[in-house]
């Protein structure tokens, strides 16, 4: 799915693990990834380990990923975790752990 | 590469740290979606494994460790699993866990995230046990480090129950347990300060508890106790003795709670010294008191020998080079500490079966010697009496610092909590600050929840009460004639006698009626002269007072009556202010015993319907409140105001006006008071200029009169506000009669209140600042709305609308006091205008201590109140 330039995908149901069409997504070279978590009721330990290394491989390949429409449940999940490249991708303005946005 | 340096091999040590950090923060933050149900089936997992392998688990520790006795070891791993979930299994720890519906409040739980905890050697897989069931039903991750003995059996027992609880779904990593290493102890330092630790959770020796709690991170740490048992001769011989035995050789007394010295009385000494030695227990002589503690007690430091803890009774004796002479194995060795217990190398902390003991002639002895013993050491901890006297018990309990005292059983098993009594079951025992630590609990899962209050605002709440009897026409009086009373003494002024209202008042009084007269009361008269009127009241004897006069005469009556029903009374005590009426200090009579008949002879103050009386003091006025001040019986009959000089009734008239726009905007007015202030204002605006015109019209008398009593019923359940707070500075400090120093306030009052606060009131009462538009009601209420064309006007909605209203209410008012001419500003009452701008400071001191201006419409600064007297001074102009 298609938003403006970005390349929007669903977080649907419970994220327990790597999700492949994101990851087809980055390596194909796409620029702008959308996270959309409105769907998404739960993330595991490897869903958030995966996100956070998808997020790695993004960076390197210059690729832009943003997560919208984070329930606060999940969006908790992100506070609690403190990893800095998911909040930024939640769109907080720094590296500062403590900063917050979204 | 080989690490060399300190800092490199600090480095290395971090990483992994940090490993261990980050997958328990992953796990944390897992962790914080799962529900009640999901915690429950976990910790139900977990439980189950416990059980099935603590007789595994305890051997494994015993092997390791050589300490303790495995029986008991796997009795301490059953309690860290099976006791510990018949506790906690029904409890709530996720969401709303208890909700407190009389206060209107809910508390939630929020877990801690990571608590990095350690384990003793002492108990190494019962501790794990226990906290890791505790961490799971609190959703918290948890990472153990164990002390380096006892590594392989603490790290055996996280990894069985970490297993079990993944099967049960819960997050990966949310246990993990540092791997038995040289370097395990300098890791356990850095992971101390690791910034992702939310929380320290230490049981074990004293260095390692104040390290705990020196790191900077919250932390539960307990540690070392010194435990004293007092055995009192009331108790039950045979069966302490056992308790104290079983107590002390449990897990060969490594438990910290478990009996160190015993303070025997005399009386029993040799019934129960008879029962150890038949049970068992070697009592060694005072010579061998000697060996025994050079072989148990390290000389250097002070504290037990580490190398025999846990040991059995046996092998102690045989490092001491003592032969117990007998076939049998040997429970406990019971040393007798003589000379100074203070000082006795014994009076220390054992854990293994060495146990000292000292014999007491009275209860006071031995209190003092459990001190001894409690405070060396063991404050906070763990202490235990044997005793059937109740009376002793309650001696002991006082006097002991001990976060548990157990009565009549074995402290160590009790101390658990859970098998003897309804203890929280713990492996870590609080000390309270007698320990260092920061809680006296049995350390449970309530200590390992972050507690949300979550408090709705309460019901504030709000009454209604005024006068029980009011008799309101003209000629009303004549109910005298069926007042019940035998003996009533009528409390007047001198001015109502020469109005003919006294007689007219004896005349209907009953026949047979014995009636005092005390007509020396004044305006506003002193506590001397209500003193003298009590003499006078006590000599009559009388059960009916009859208030006839003004609102100084009223004001006065309930007084005498308070005072004269209950003479225990302290005026200084019943007169401290207060800032809620639902929860002042002060405590009035709930009953009065005296009959009070208010008969007013004024339309003013409203004080026969009122729970107030306003008294002068000096150069101020205090003012008290409460429901037992209101009459019982109220006469309003405008025949008495006919008479009333015209200055009197325009002054009067201007209080009640006062009454009825104070009560109005008040913080605490109400639609039953809101209905009564708009209609006395009503009353007051057509009636007076009526009055004026025709002072005997009768008509107009009765309308005046009762404006003043519905506004006596507003402010009486409203209270009135800063216009009173002035008025009652400047009438107390230059002599102004009451309503006249209120009409000097009133137009000011109401351009200062119609104005947003600076300082909003917080009160629960008064959600919504609406003093403007409650001006406007009563601008439109007495007719002085626009015309009927413009029918969409709306002073809810128009403020261009509602500020031409007030300033309407105010110009009314205006004209309504030249009319009277009664004086509308301070300039206008005739002060000395340098002895009142020199009084400023004093004025304003005293109307903000005055209570008046707690229900005021906003909060008023005392900037703010000195400006309102300074800008009152000037010849009050028209309102534009």
């Amino acid at each position: 799915m298609q938003t403006d330039n970005a390349q929007k995908i669903f977080i649907a149901g419970q994220l327990q693990r790597a999700q492949d069409n994101v990851d087809q997504l980055i390596a194909s070279g796409a620029q702008s990834v959308v996270l959309d978590f409105s769907a998404c009721t739960f993330i595991s330990v490897d869903g958030l380990e995966w996100l956070e290394e998808m997020l790695l491989r993004a960076d390197s390949s210059k690729a832009q990923v943003r997560f919208v429409s984070i329930p606060p449940s999940i969006y908790k999940v992100f506070k609690v975790a403190r990893i800095d490249s998911i909040m930024r991708a939640c769109g907080a303005p720094n590296t500062d752990k403590h900063s917050q946005s979204c | 590469m080989t690490a060399t340096t300190n800092k490199e091999q600090d480095q290395i040590l971090m990483e992994r740290a940090n490993h261990y950090m980050r997958q328990a923060r992953l796990a944390a933050a897992v962790f914080t979606q799962y529900s009640q149900e999901d915690v429950d089936r976990i910790v139900k997992a977990m439980t189950q494994v416990a059980i099935e392998n603590a007789p595994m688990l305890a051997q494994m520790a015993h092997e390791e460790t050589r300490m303790g006795v495995t029986e008991d070891k796997i009795l301490k791993n059953l309690v860290a699993s099976e006791f510990l979930y018949h506790q906690i299994k029904d409890k709530k720890s996720v969401g709303v866990i208890q909700e407190f519906p009389e206060l209107n409040l809910v508390e939630m739980a929020e877990p801690m995230g990571v608590i990095f905890a350690m384990s003793p050697v002492t108990n190494p897989t019962s501790t794990v046990i226990f906290k890791s069931i505790c961490a799971a039903k609190t959703r918290n991750s948890i990472i153990f480090s164990a002390h380096l003995m006892a590594a392989d059996s603490s790290n055996t027992a996280a990894k069985m129950l970490y297993e079990a609880a993944l099967a049960a779904g819960a997050p990966k990593g949310f246990i993990s347990w540092v791997d038995k290493s040289s370097r395990l102890r300098r890791l356990s330092e850095l992971m101390m300060t690791h910034p992702e630790v939310d929380l320290i959770f230490a049981t074990g020796g004293t260095q390692m508890v104040k390290a705990a709690y020196s790191s900077g991170k919250p932390a539960l740490g307990v540690g070392s106790g010194n435990t004293p048992v007092y055995v009192h001769s009331s108790a039950n011989v045979p069966s302490a003795a056992m308790e104290i035995i079983i107590s002390k050789t449990f897990d060969n007394g490594t438990e910290c709670p478990s009996e160190q010295t015993l303070i025997i009385d005399r009386a029993i000494s040799d019934e129960i010294m008879a029962e150890f030695k038949r049970n068992g227990c070697y009592i060694c002589t005072p010579d061998e008191v000697k060996m025994v503690a050079d072989a148990v007690i390290d000389s250097r430091t002070g504290g037990m020998n580490y190398r025999l803890v846990g040991q059995p009774a046996d092998l102690i004796l045989k490092n001491a080079g003592i032969d117990s002479g007998s076939d049998r194995p040997t429970k406990v060795v019971l040393c007798p500490l003589e000379g100074e217990l203070r000082h006795h190398p014994l009076a220390v902390e054992k854990l293994m079966p060495v146990l000292g003991y000292v014999f007491v002639d009275s209860v006071d002895e031995g209190i003092n010697r459990s001190l001894d013993i409690n405070y060396a050491g063991g404050t906070g901890h763990t202490a235990g009496i044997f005793a059937e006297d109740e009376n002793v018990i309650e001696r002991f309990t006082t006097a002991i610092n001990a976060g548990r005292i157990i009565v009549n059983s074995p402290s160590s098993i009790g101390g658990l909590g859970g098998v003897y009594n309804h203890l929280n079951t713990t492996l870590s025992f609080g000390c309270g600050t007698g320990g260092g630590n920061i809680t006296t609990d049995n350390v449970g899962i309530k200590n390992l929840i972050n507690f949300k209050r979550v408090p709705r605002r309460k019901n504030f709440l709000t009454t209604f009460s005024t006068t029980r009897n009011i008799y309101i026409n003209p000629g009303s009086i004549d109910q005298l004639k069926t007042l019940k009373c035998s003996s009533a003494f009528v409390i007047t002024s001198p001015t109502a006698s020469r109005r003919g209202h006294l007689a007219m008042v004896q005349e209907r009084l009953p026949e047979n009626c014995h009636v005092e007269v005390f007509s020396d009361l004044g305006p506003e008269p002193e506590f001397e002269t209500i003193q003298r009127a009590i003499v006078a009241l006590r000599k009559a004897k009388a059960d009916t007072i009859i208030a006839l006069g003004g609102g100084s005469v009223l004001d006065a009556a309930k007084l005498v009556r308070l005072f004269y029903d209950y003479p225990d009374l302290d005026l200084d005590q019943i007169a401290v202010s207060f800032l809620d009426f639902n929860h002042r200090m002060q405590v009035f009579p709930k009953e009065m015993k005296t009959q009070l008949v208010a008969i007013p002879t004024t339309s003013g103050t409203g004080s026969e319907v009122t729970p107030y009386s306003v008294l002068k003091q000096g150069k101020r006025k205090i003012s008290l409140v409460d429901e037992c001040l209101l009459p019982d019986v109220a006469i309003i009959d405008a025949n008495l105001t006919r008479s009333l000089p015209q200055s009197i009734t325009v002054d009067t008239a201007f209080d009640a006006l006062t009454h009825g726009l104070e009560a109005l905007v008040s913080t605490f007015a109400s639609d039953y008071t809101d209905g009564l202030a708009l209609e006395s204002l009503r009353l007051i605006f057509e009636a007076l200029p009526e009055i004026l015109k025709n002072p005997q019209s009768v008509l107009y008398r009765h309308k005046l009169h009762n404006a003043a009593t519905l506004a006596g019923m507003a402010i009486g359940n409203a209270s009135v506000g800063i216009n009173h707070a002035m008025a009652h500075a400047v009438g107390a400090r230059f002599d102004i009669p009451h309503g006249r120093a209120n009409a000097a306030f009133l137009l000011s009052t109401i351009a200062y209140n119609s104005r947003v606060p600076t300082k909003f009131v917080s009160i629960p009462c008064y959600p919504l600042w609406i003093a403007d538009r409650k001006y406007a009601r009563a601008a439109h209420f007495i007719g002085l709305n626009e015309k009927q064309e413009r029918q969409d006007l709306s002073y809810e909605k128009d403020e261009a609308y509602r500020i031409r209203l007030i300033t309407s209410l105010a110009q009314a008012i205006y004209d309504l006091g030249r009319l009277a001419g009664i004086p509308l500003s301070v300039g206008e009452l005739g002060i000395d205008p340098e002895v009142y701008l020199e009084s400023l400071p004093e004025l304003t001191e005293t109307a903000m201590r005055d209570l008046s201006l707690r229900t005021n419409p906003g909060y008023a600064l005392p900037t703010e109140v000195a400006q309102l007297f300074f800008e009152a001074l000037p010849i009050r102009q028209r309102p534009e």
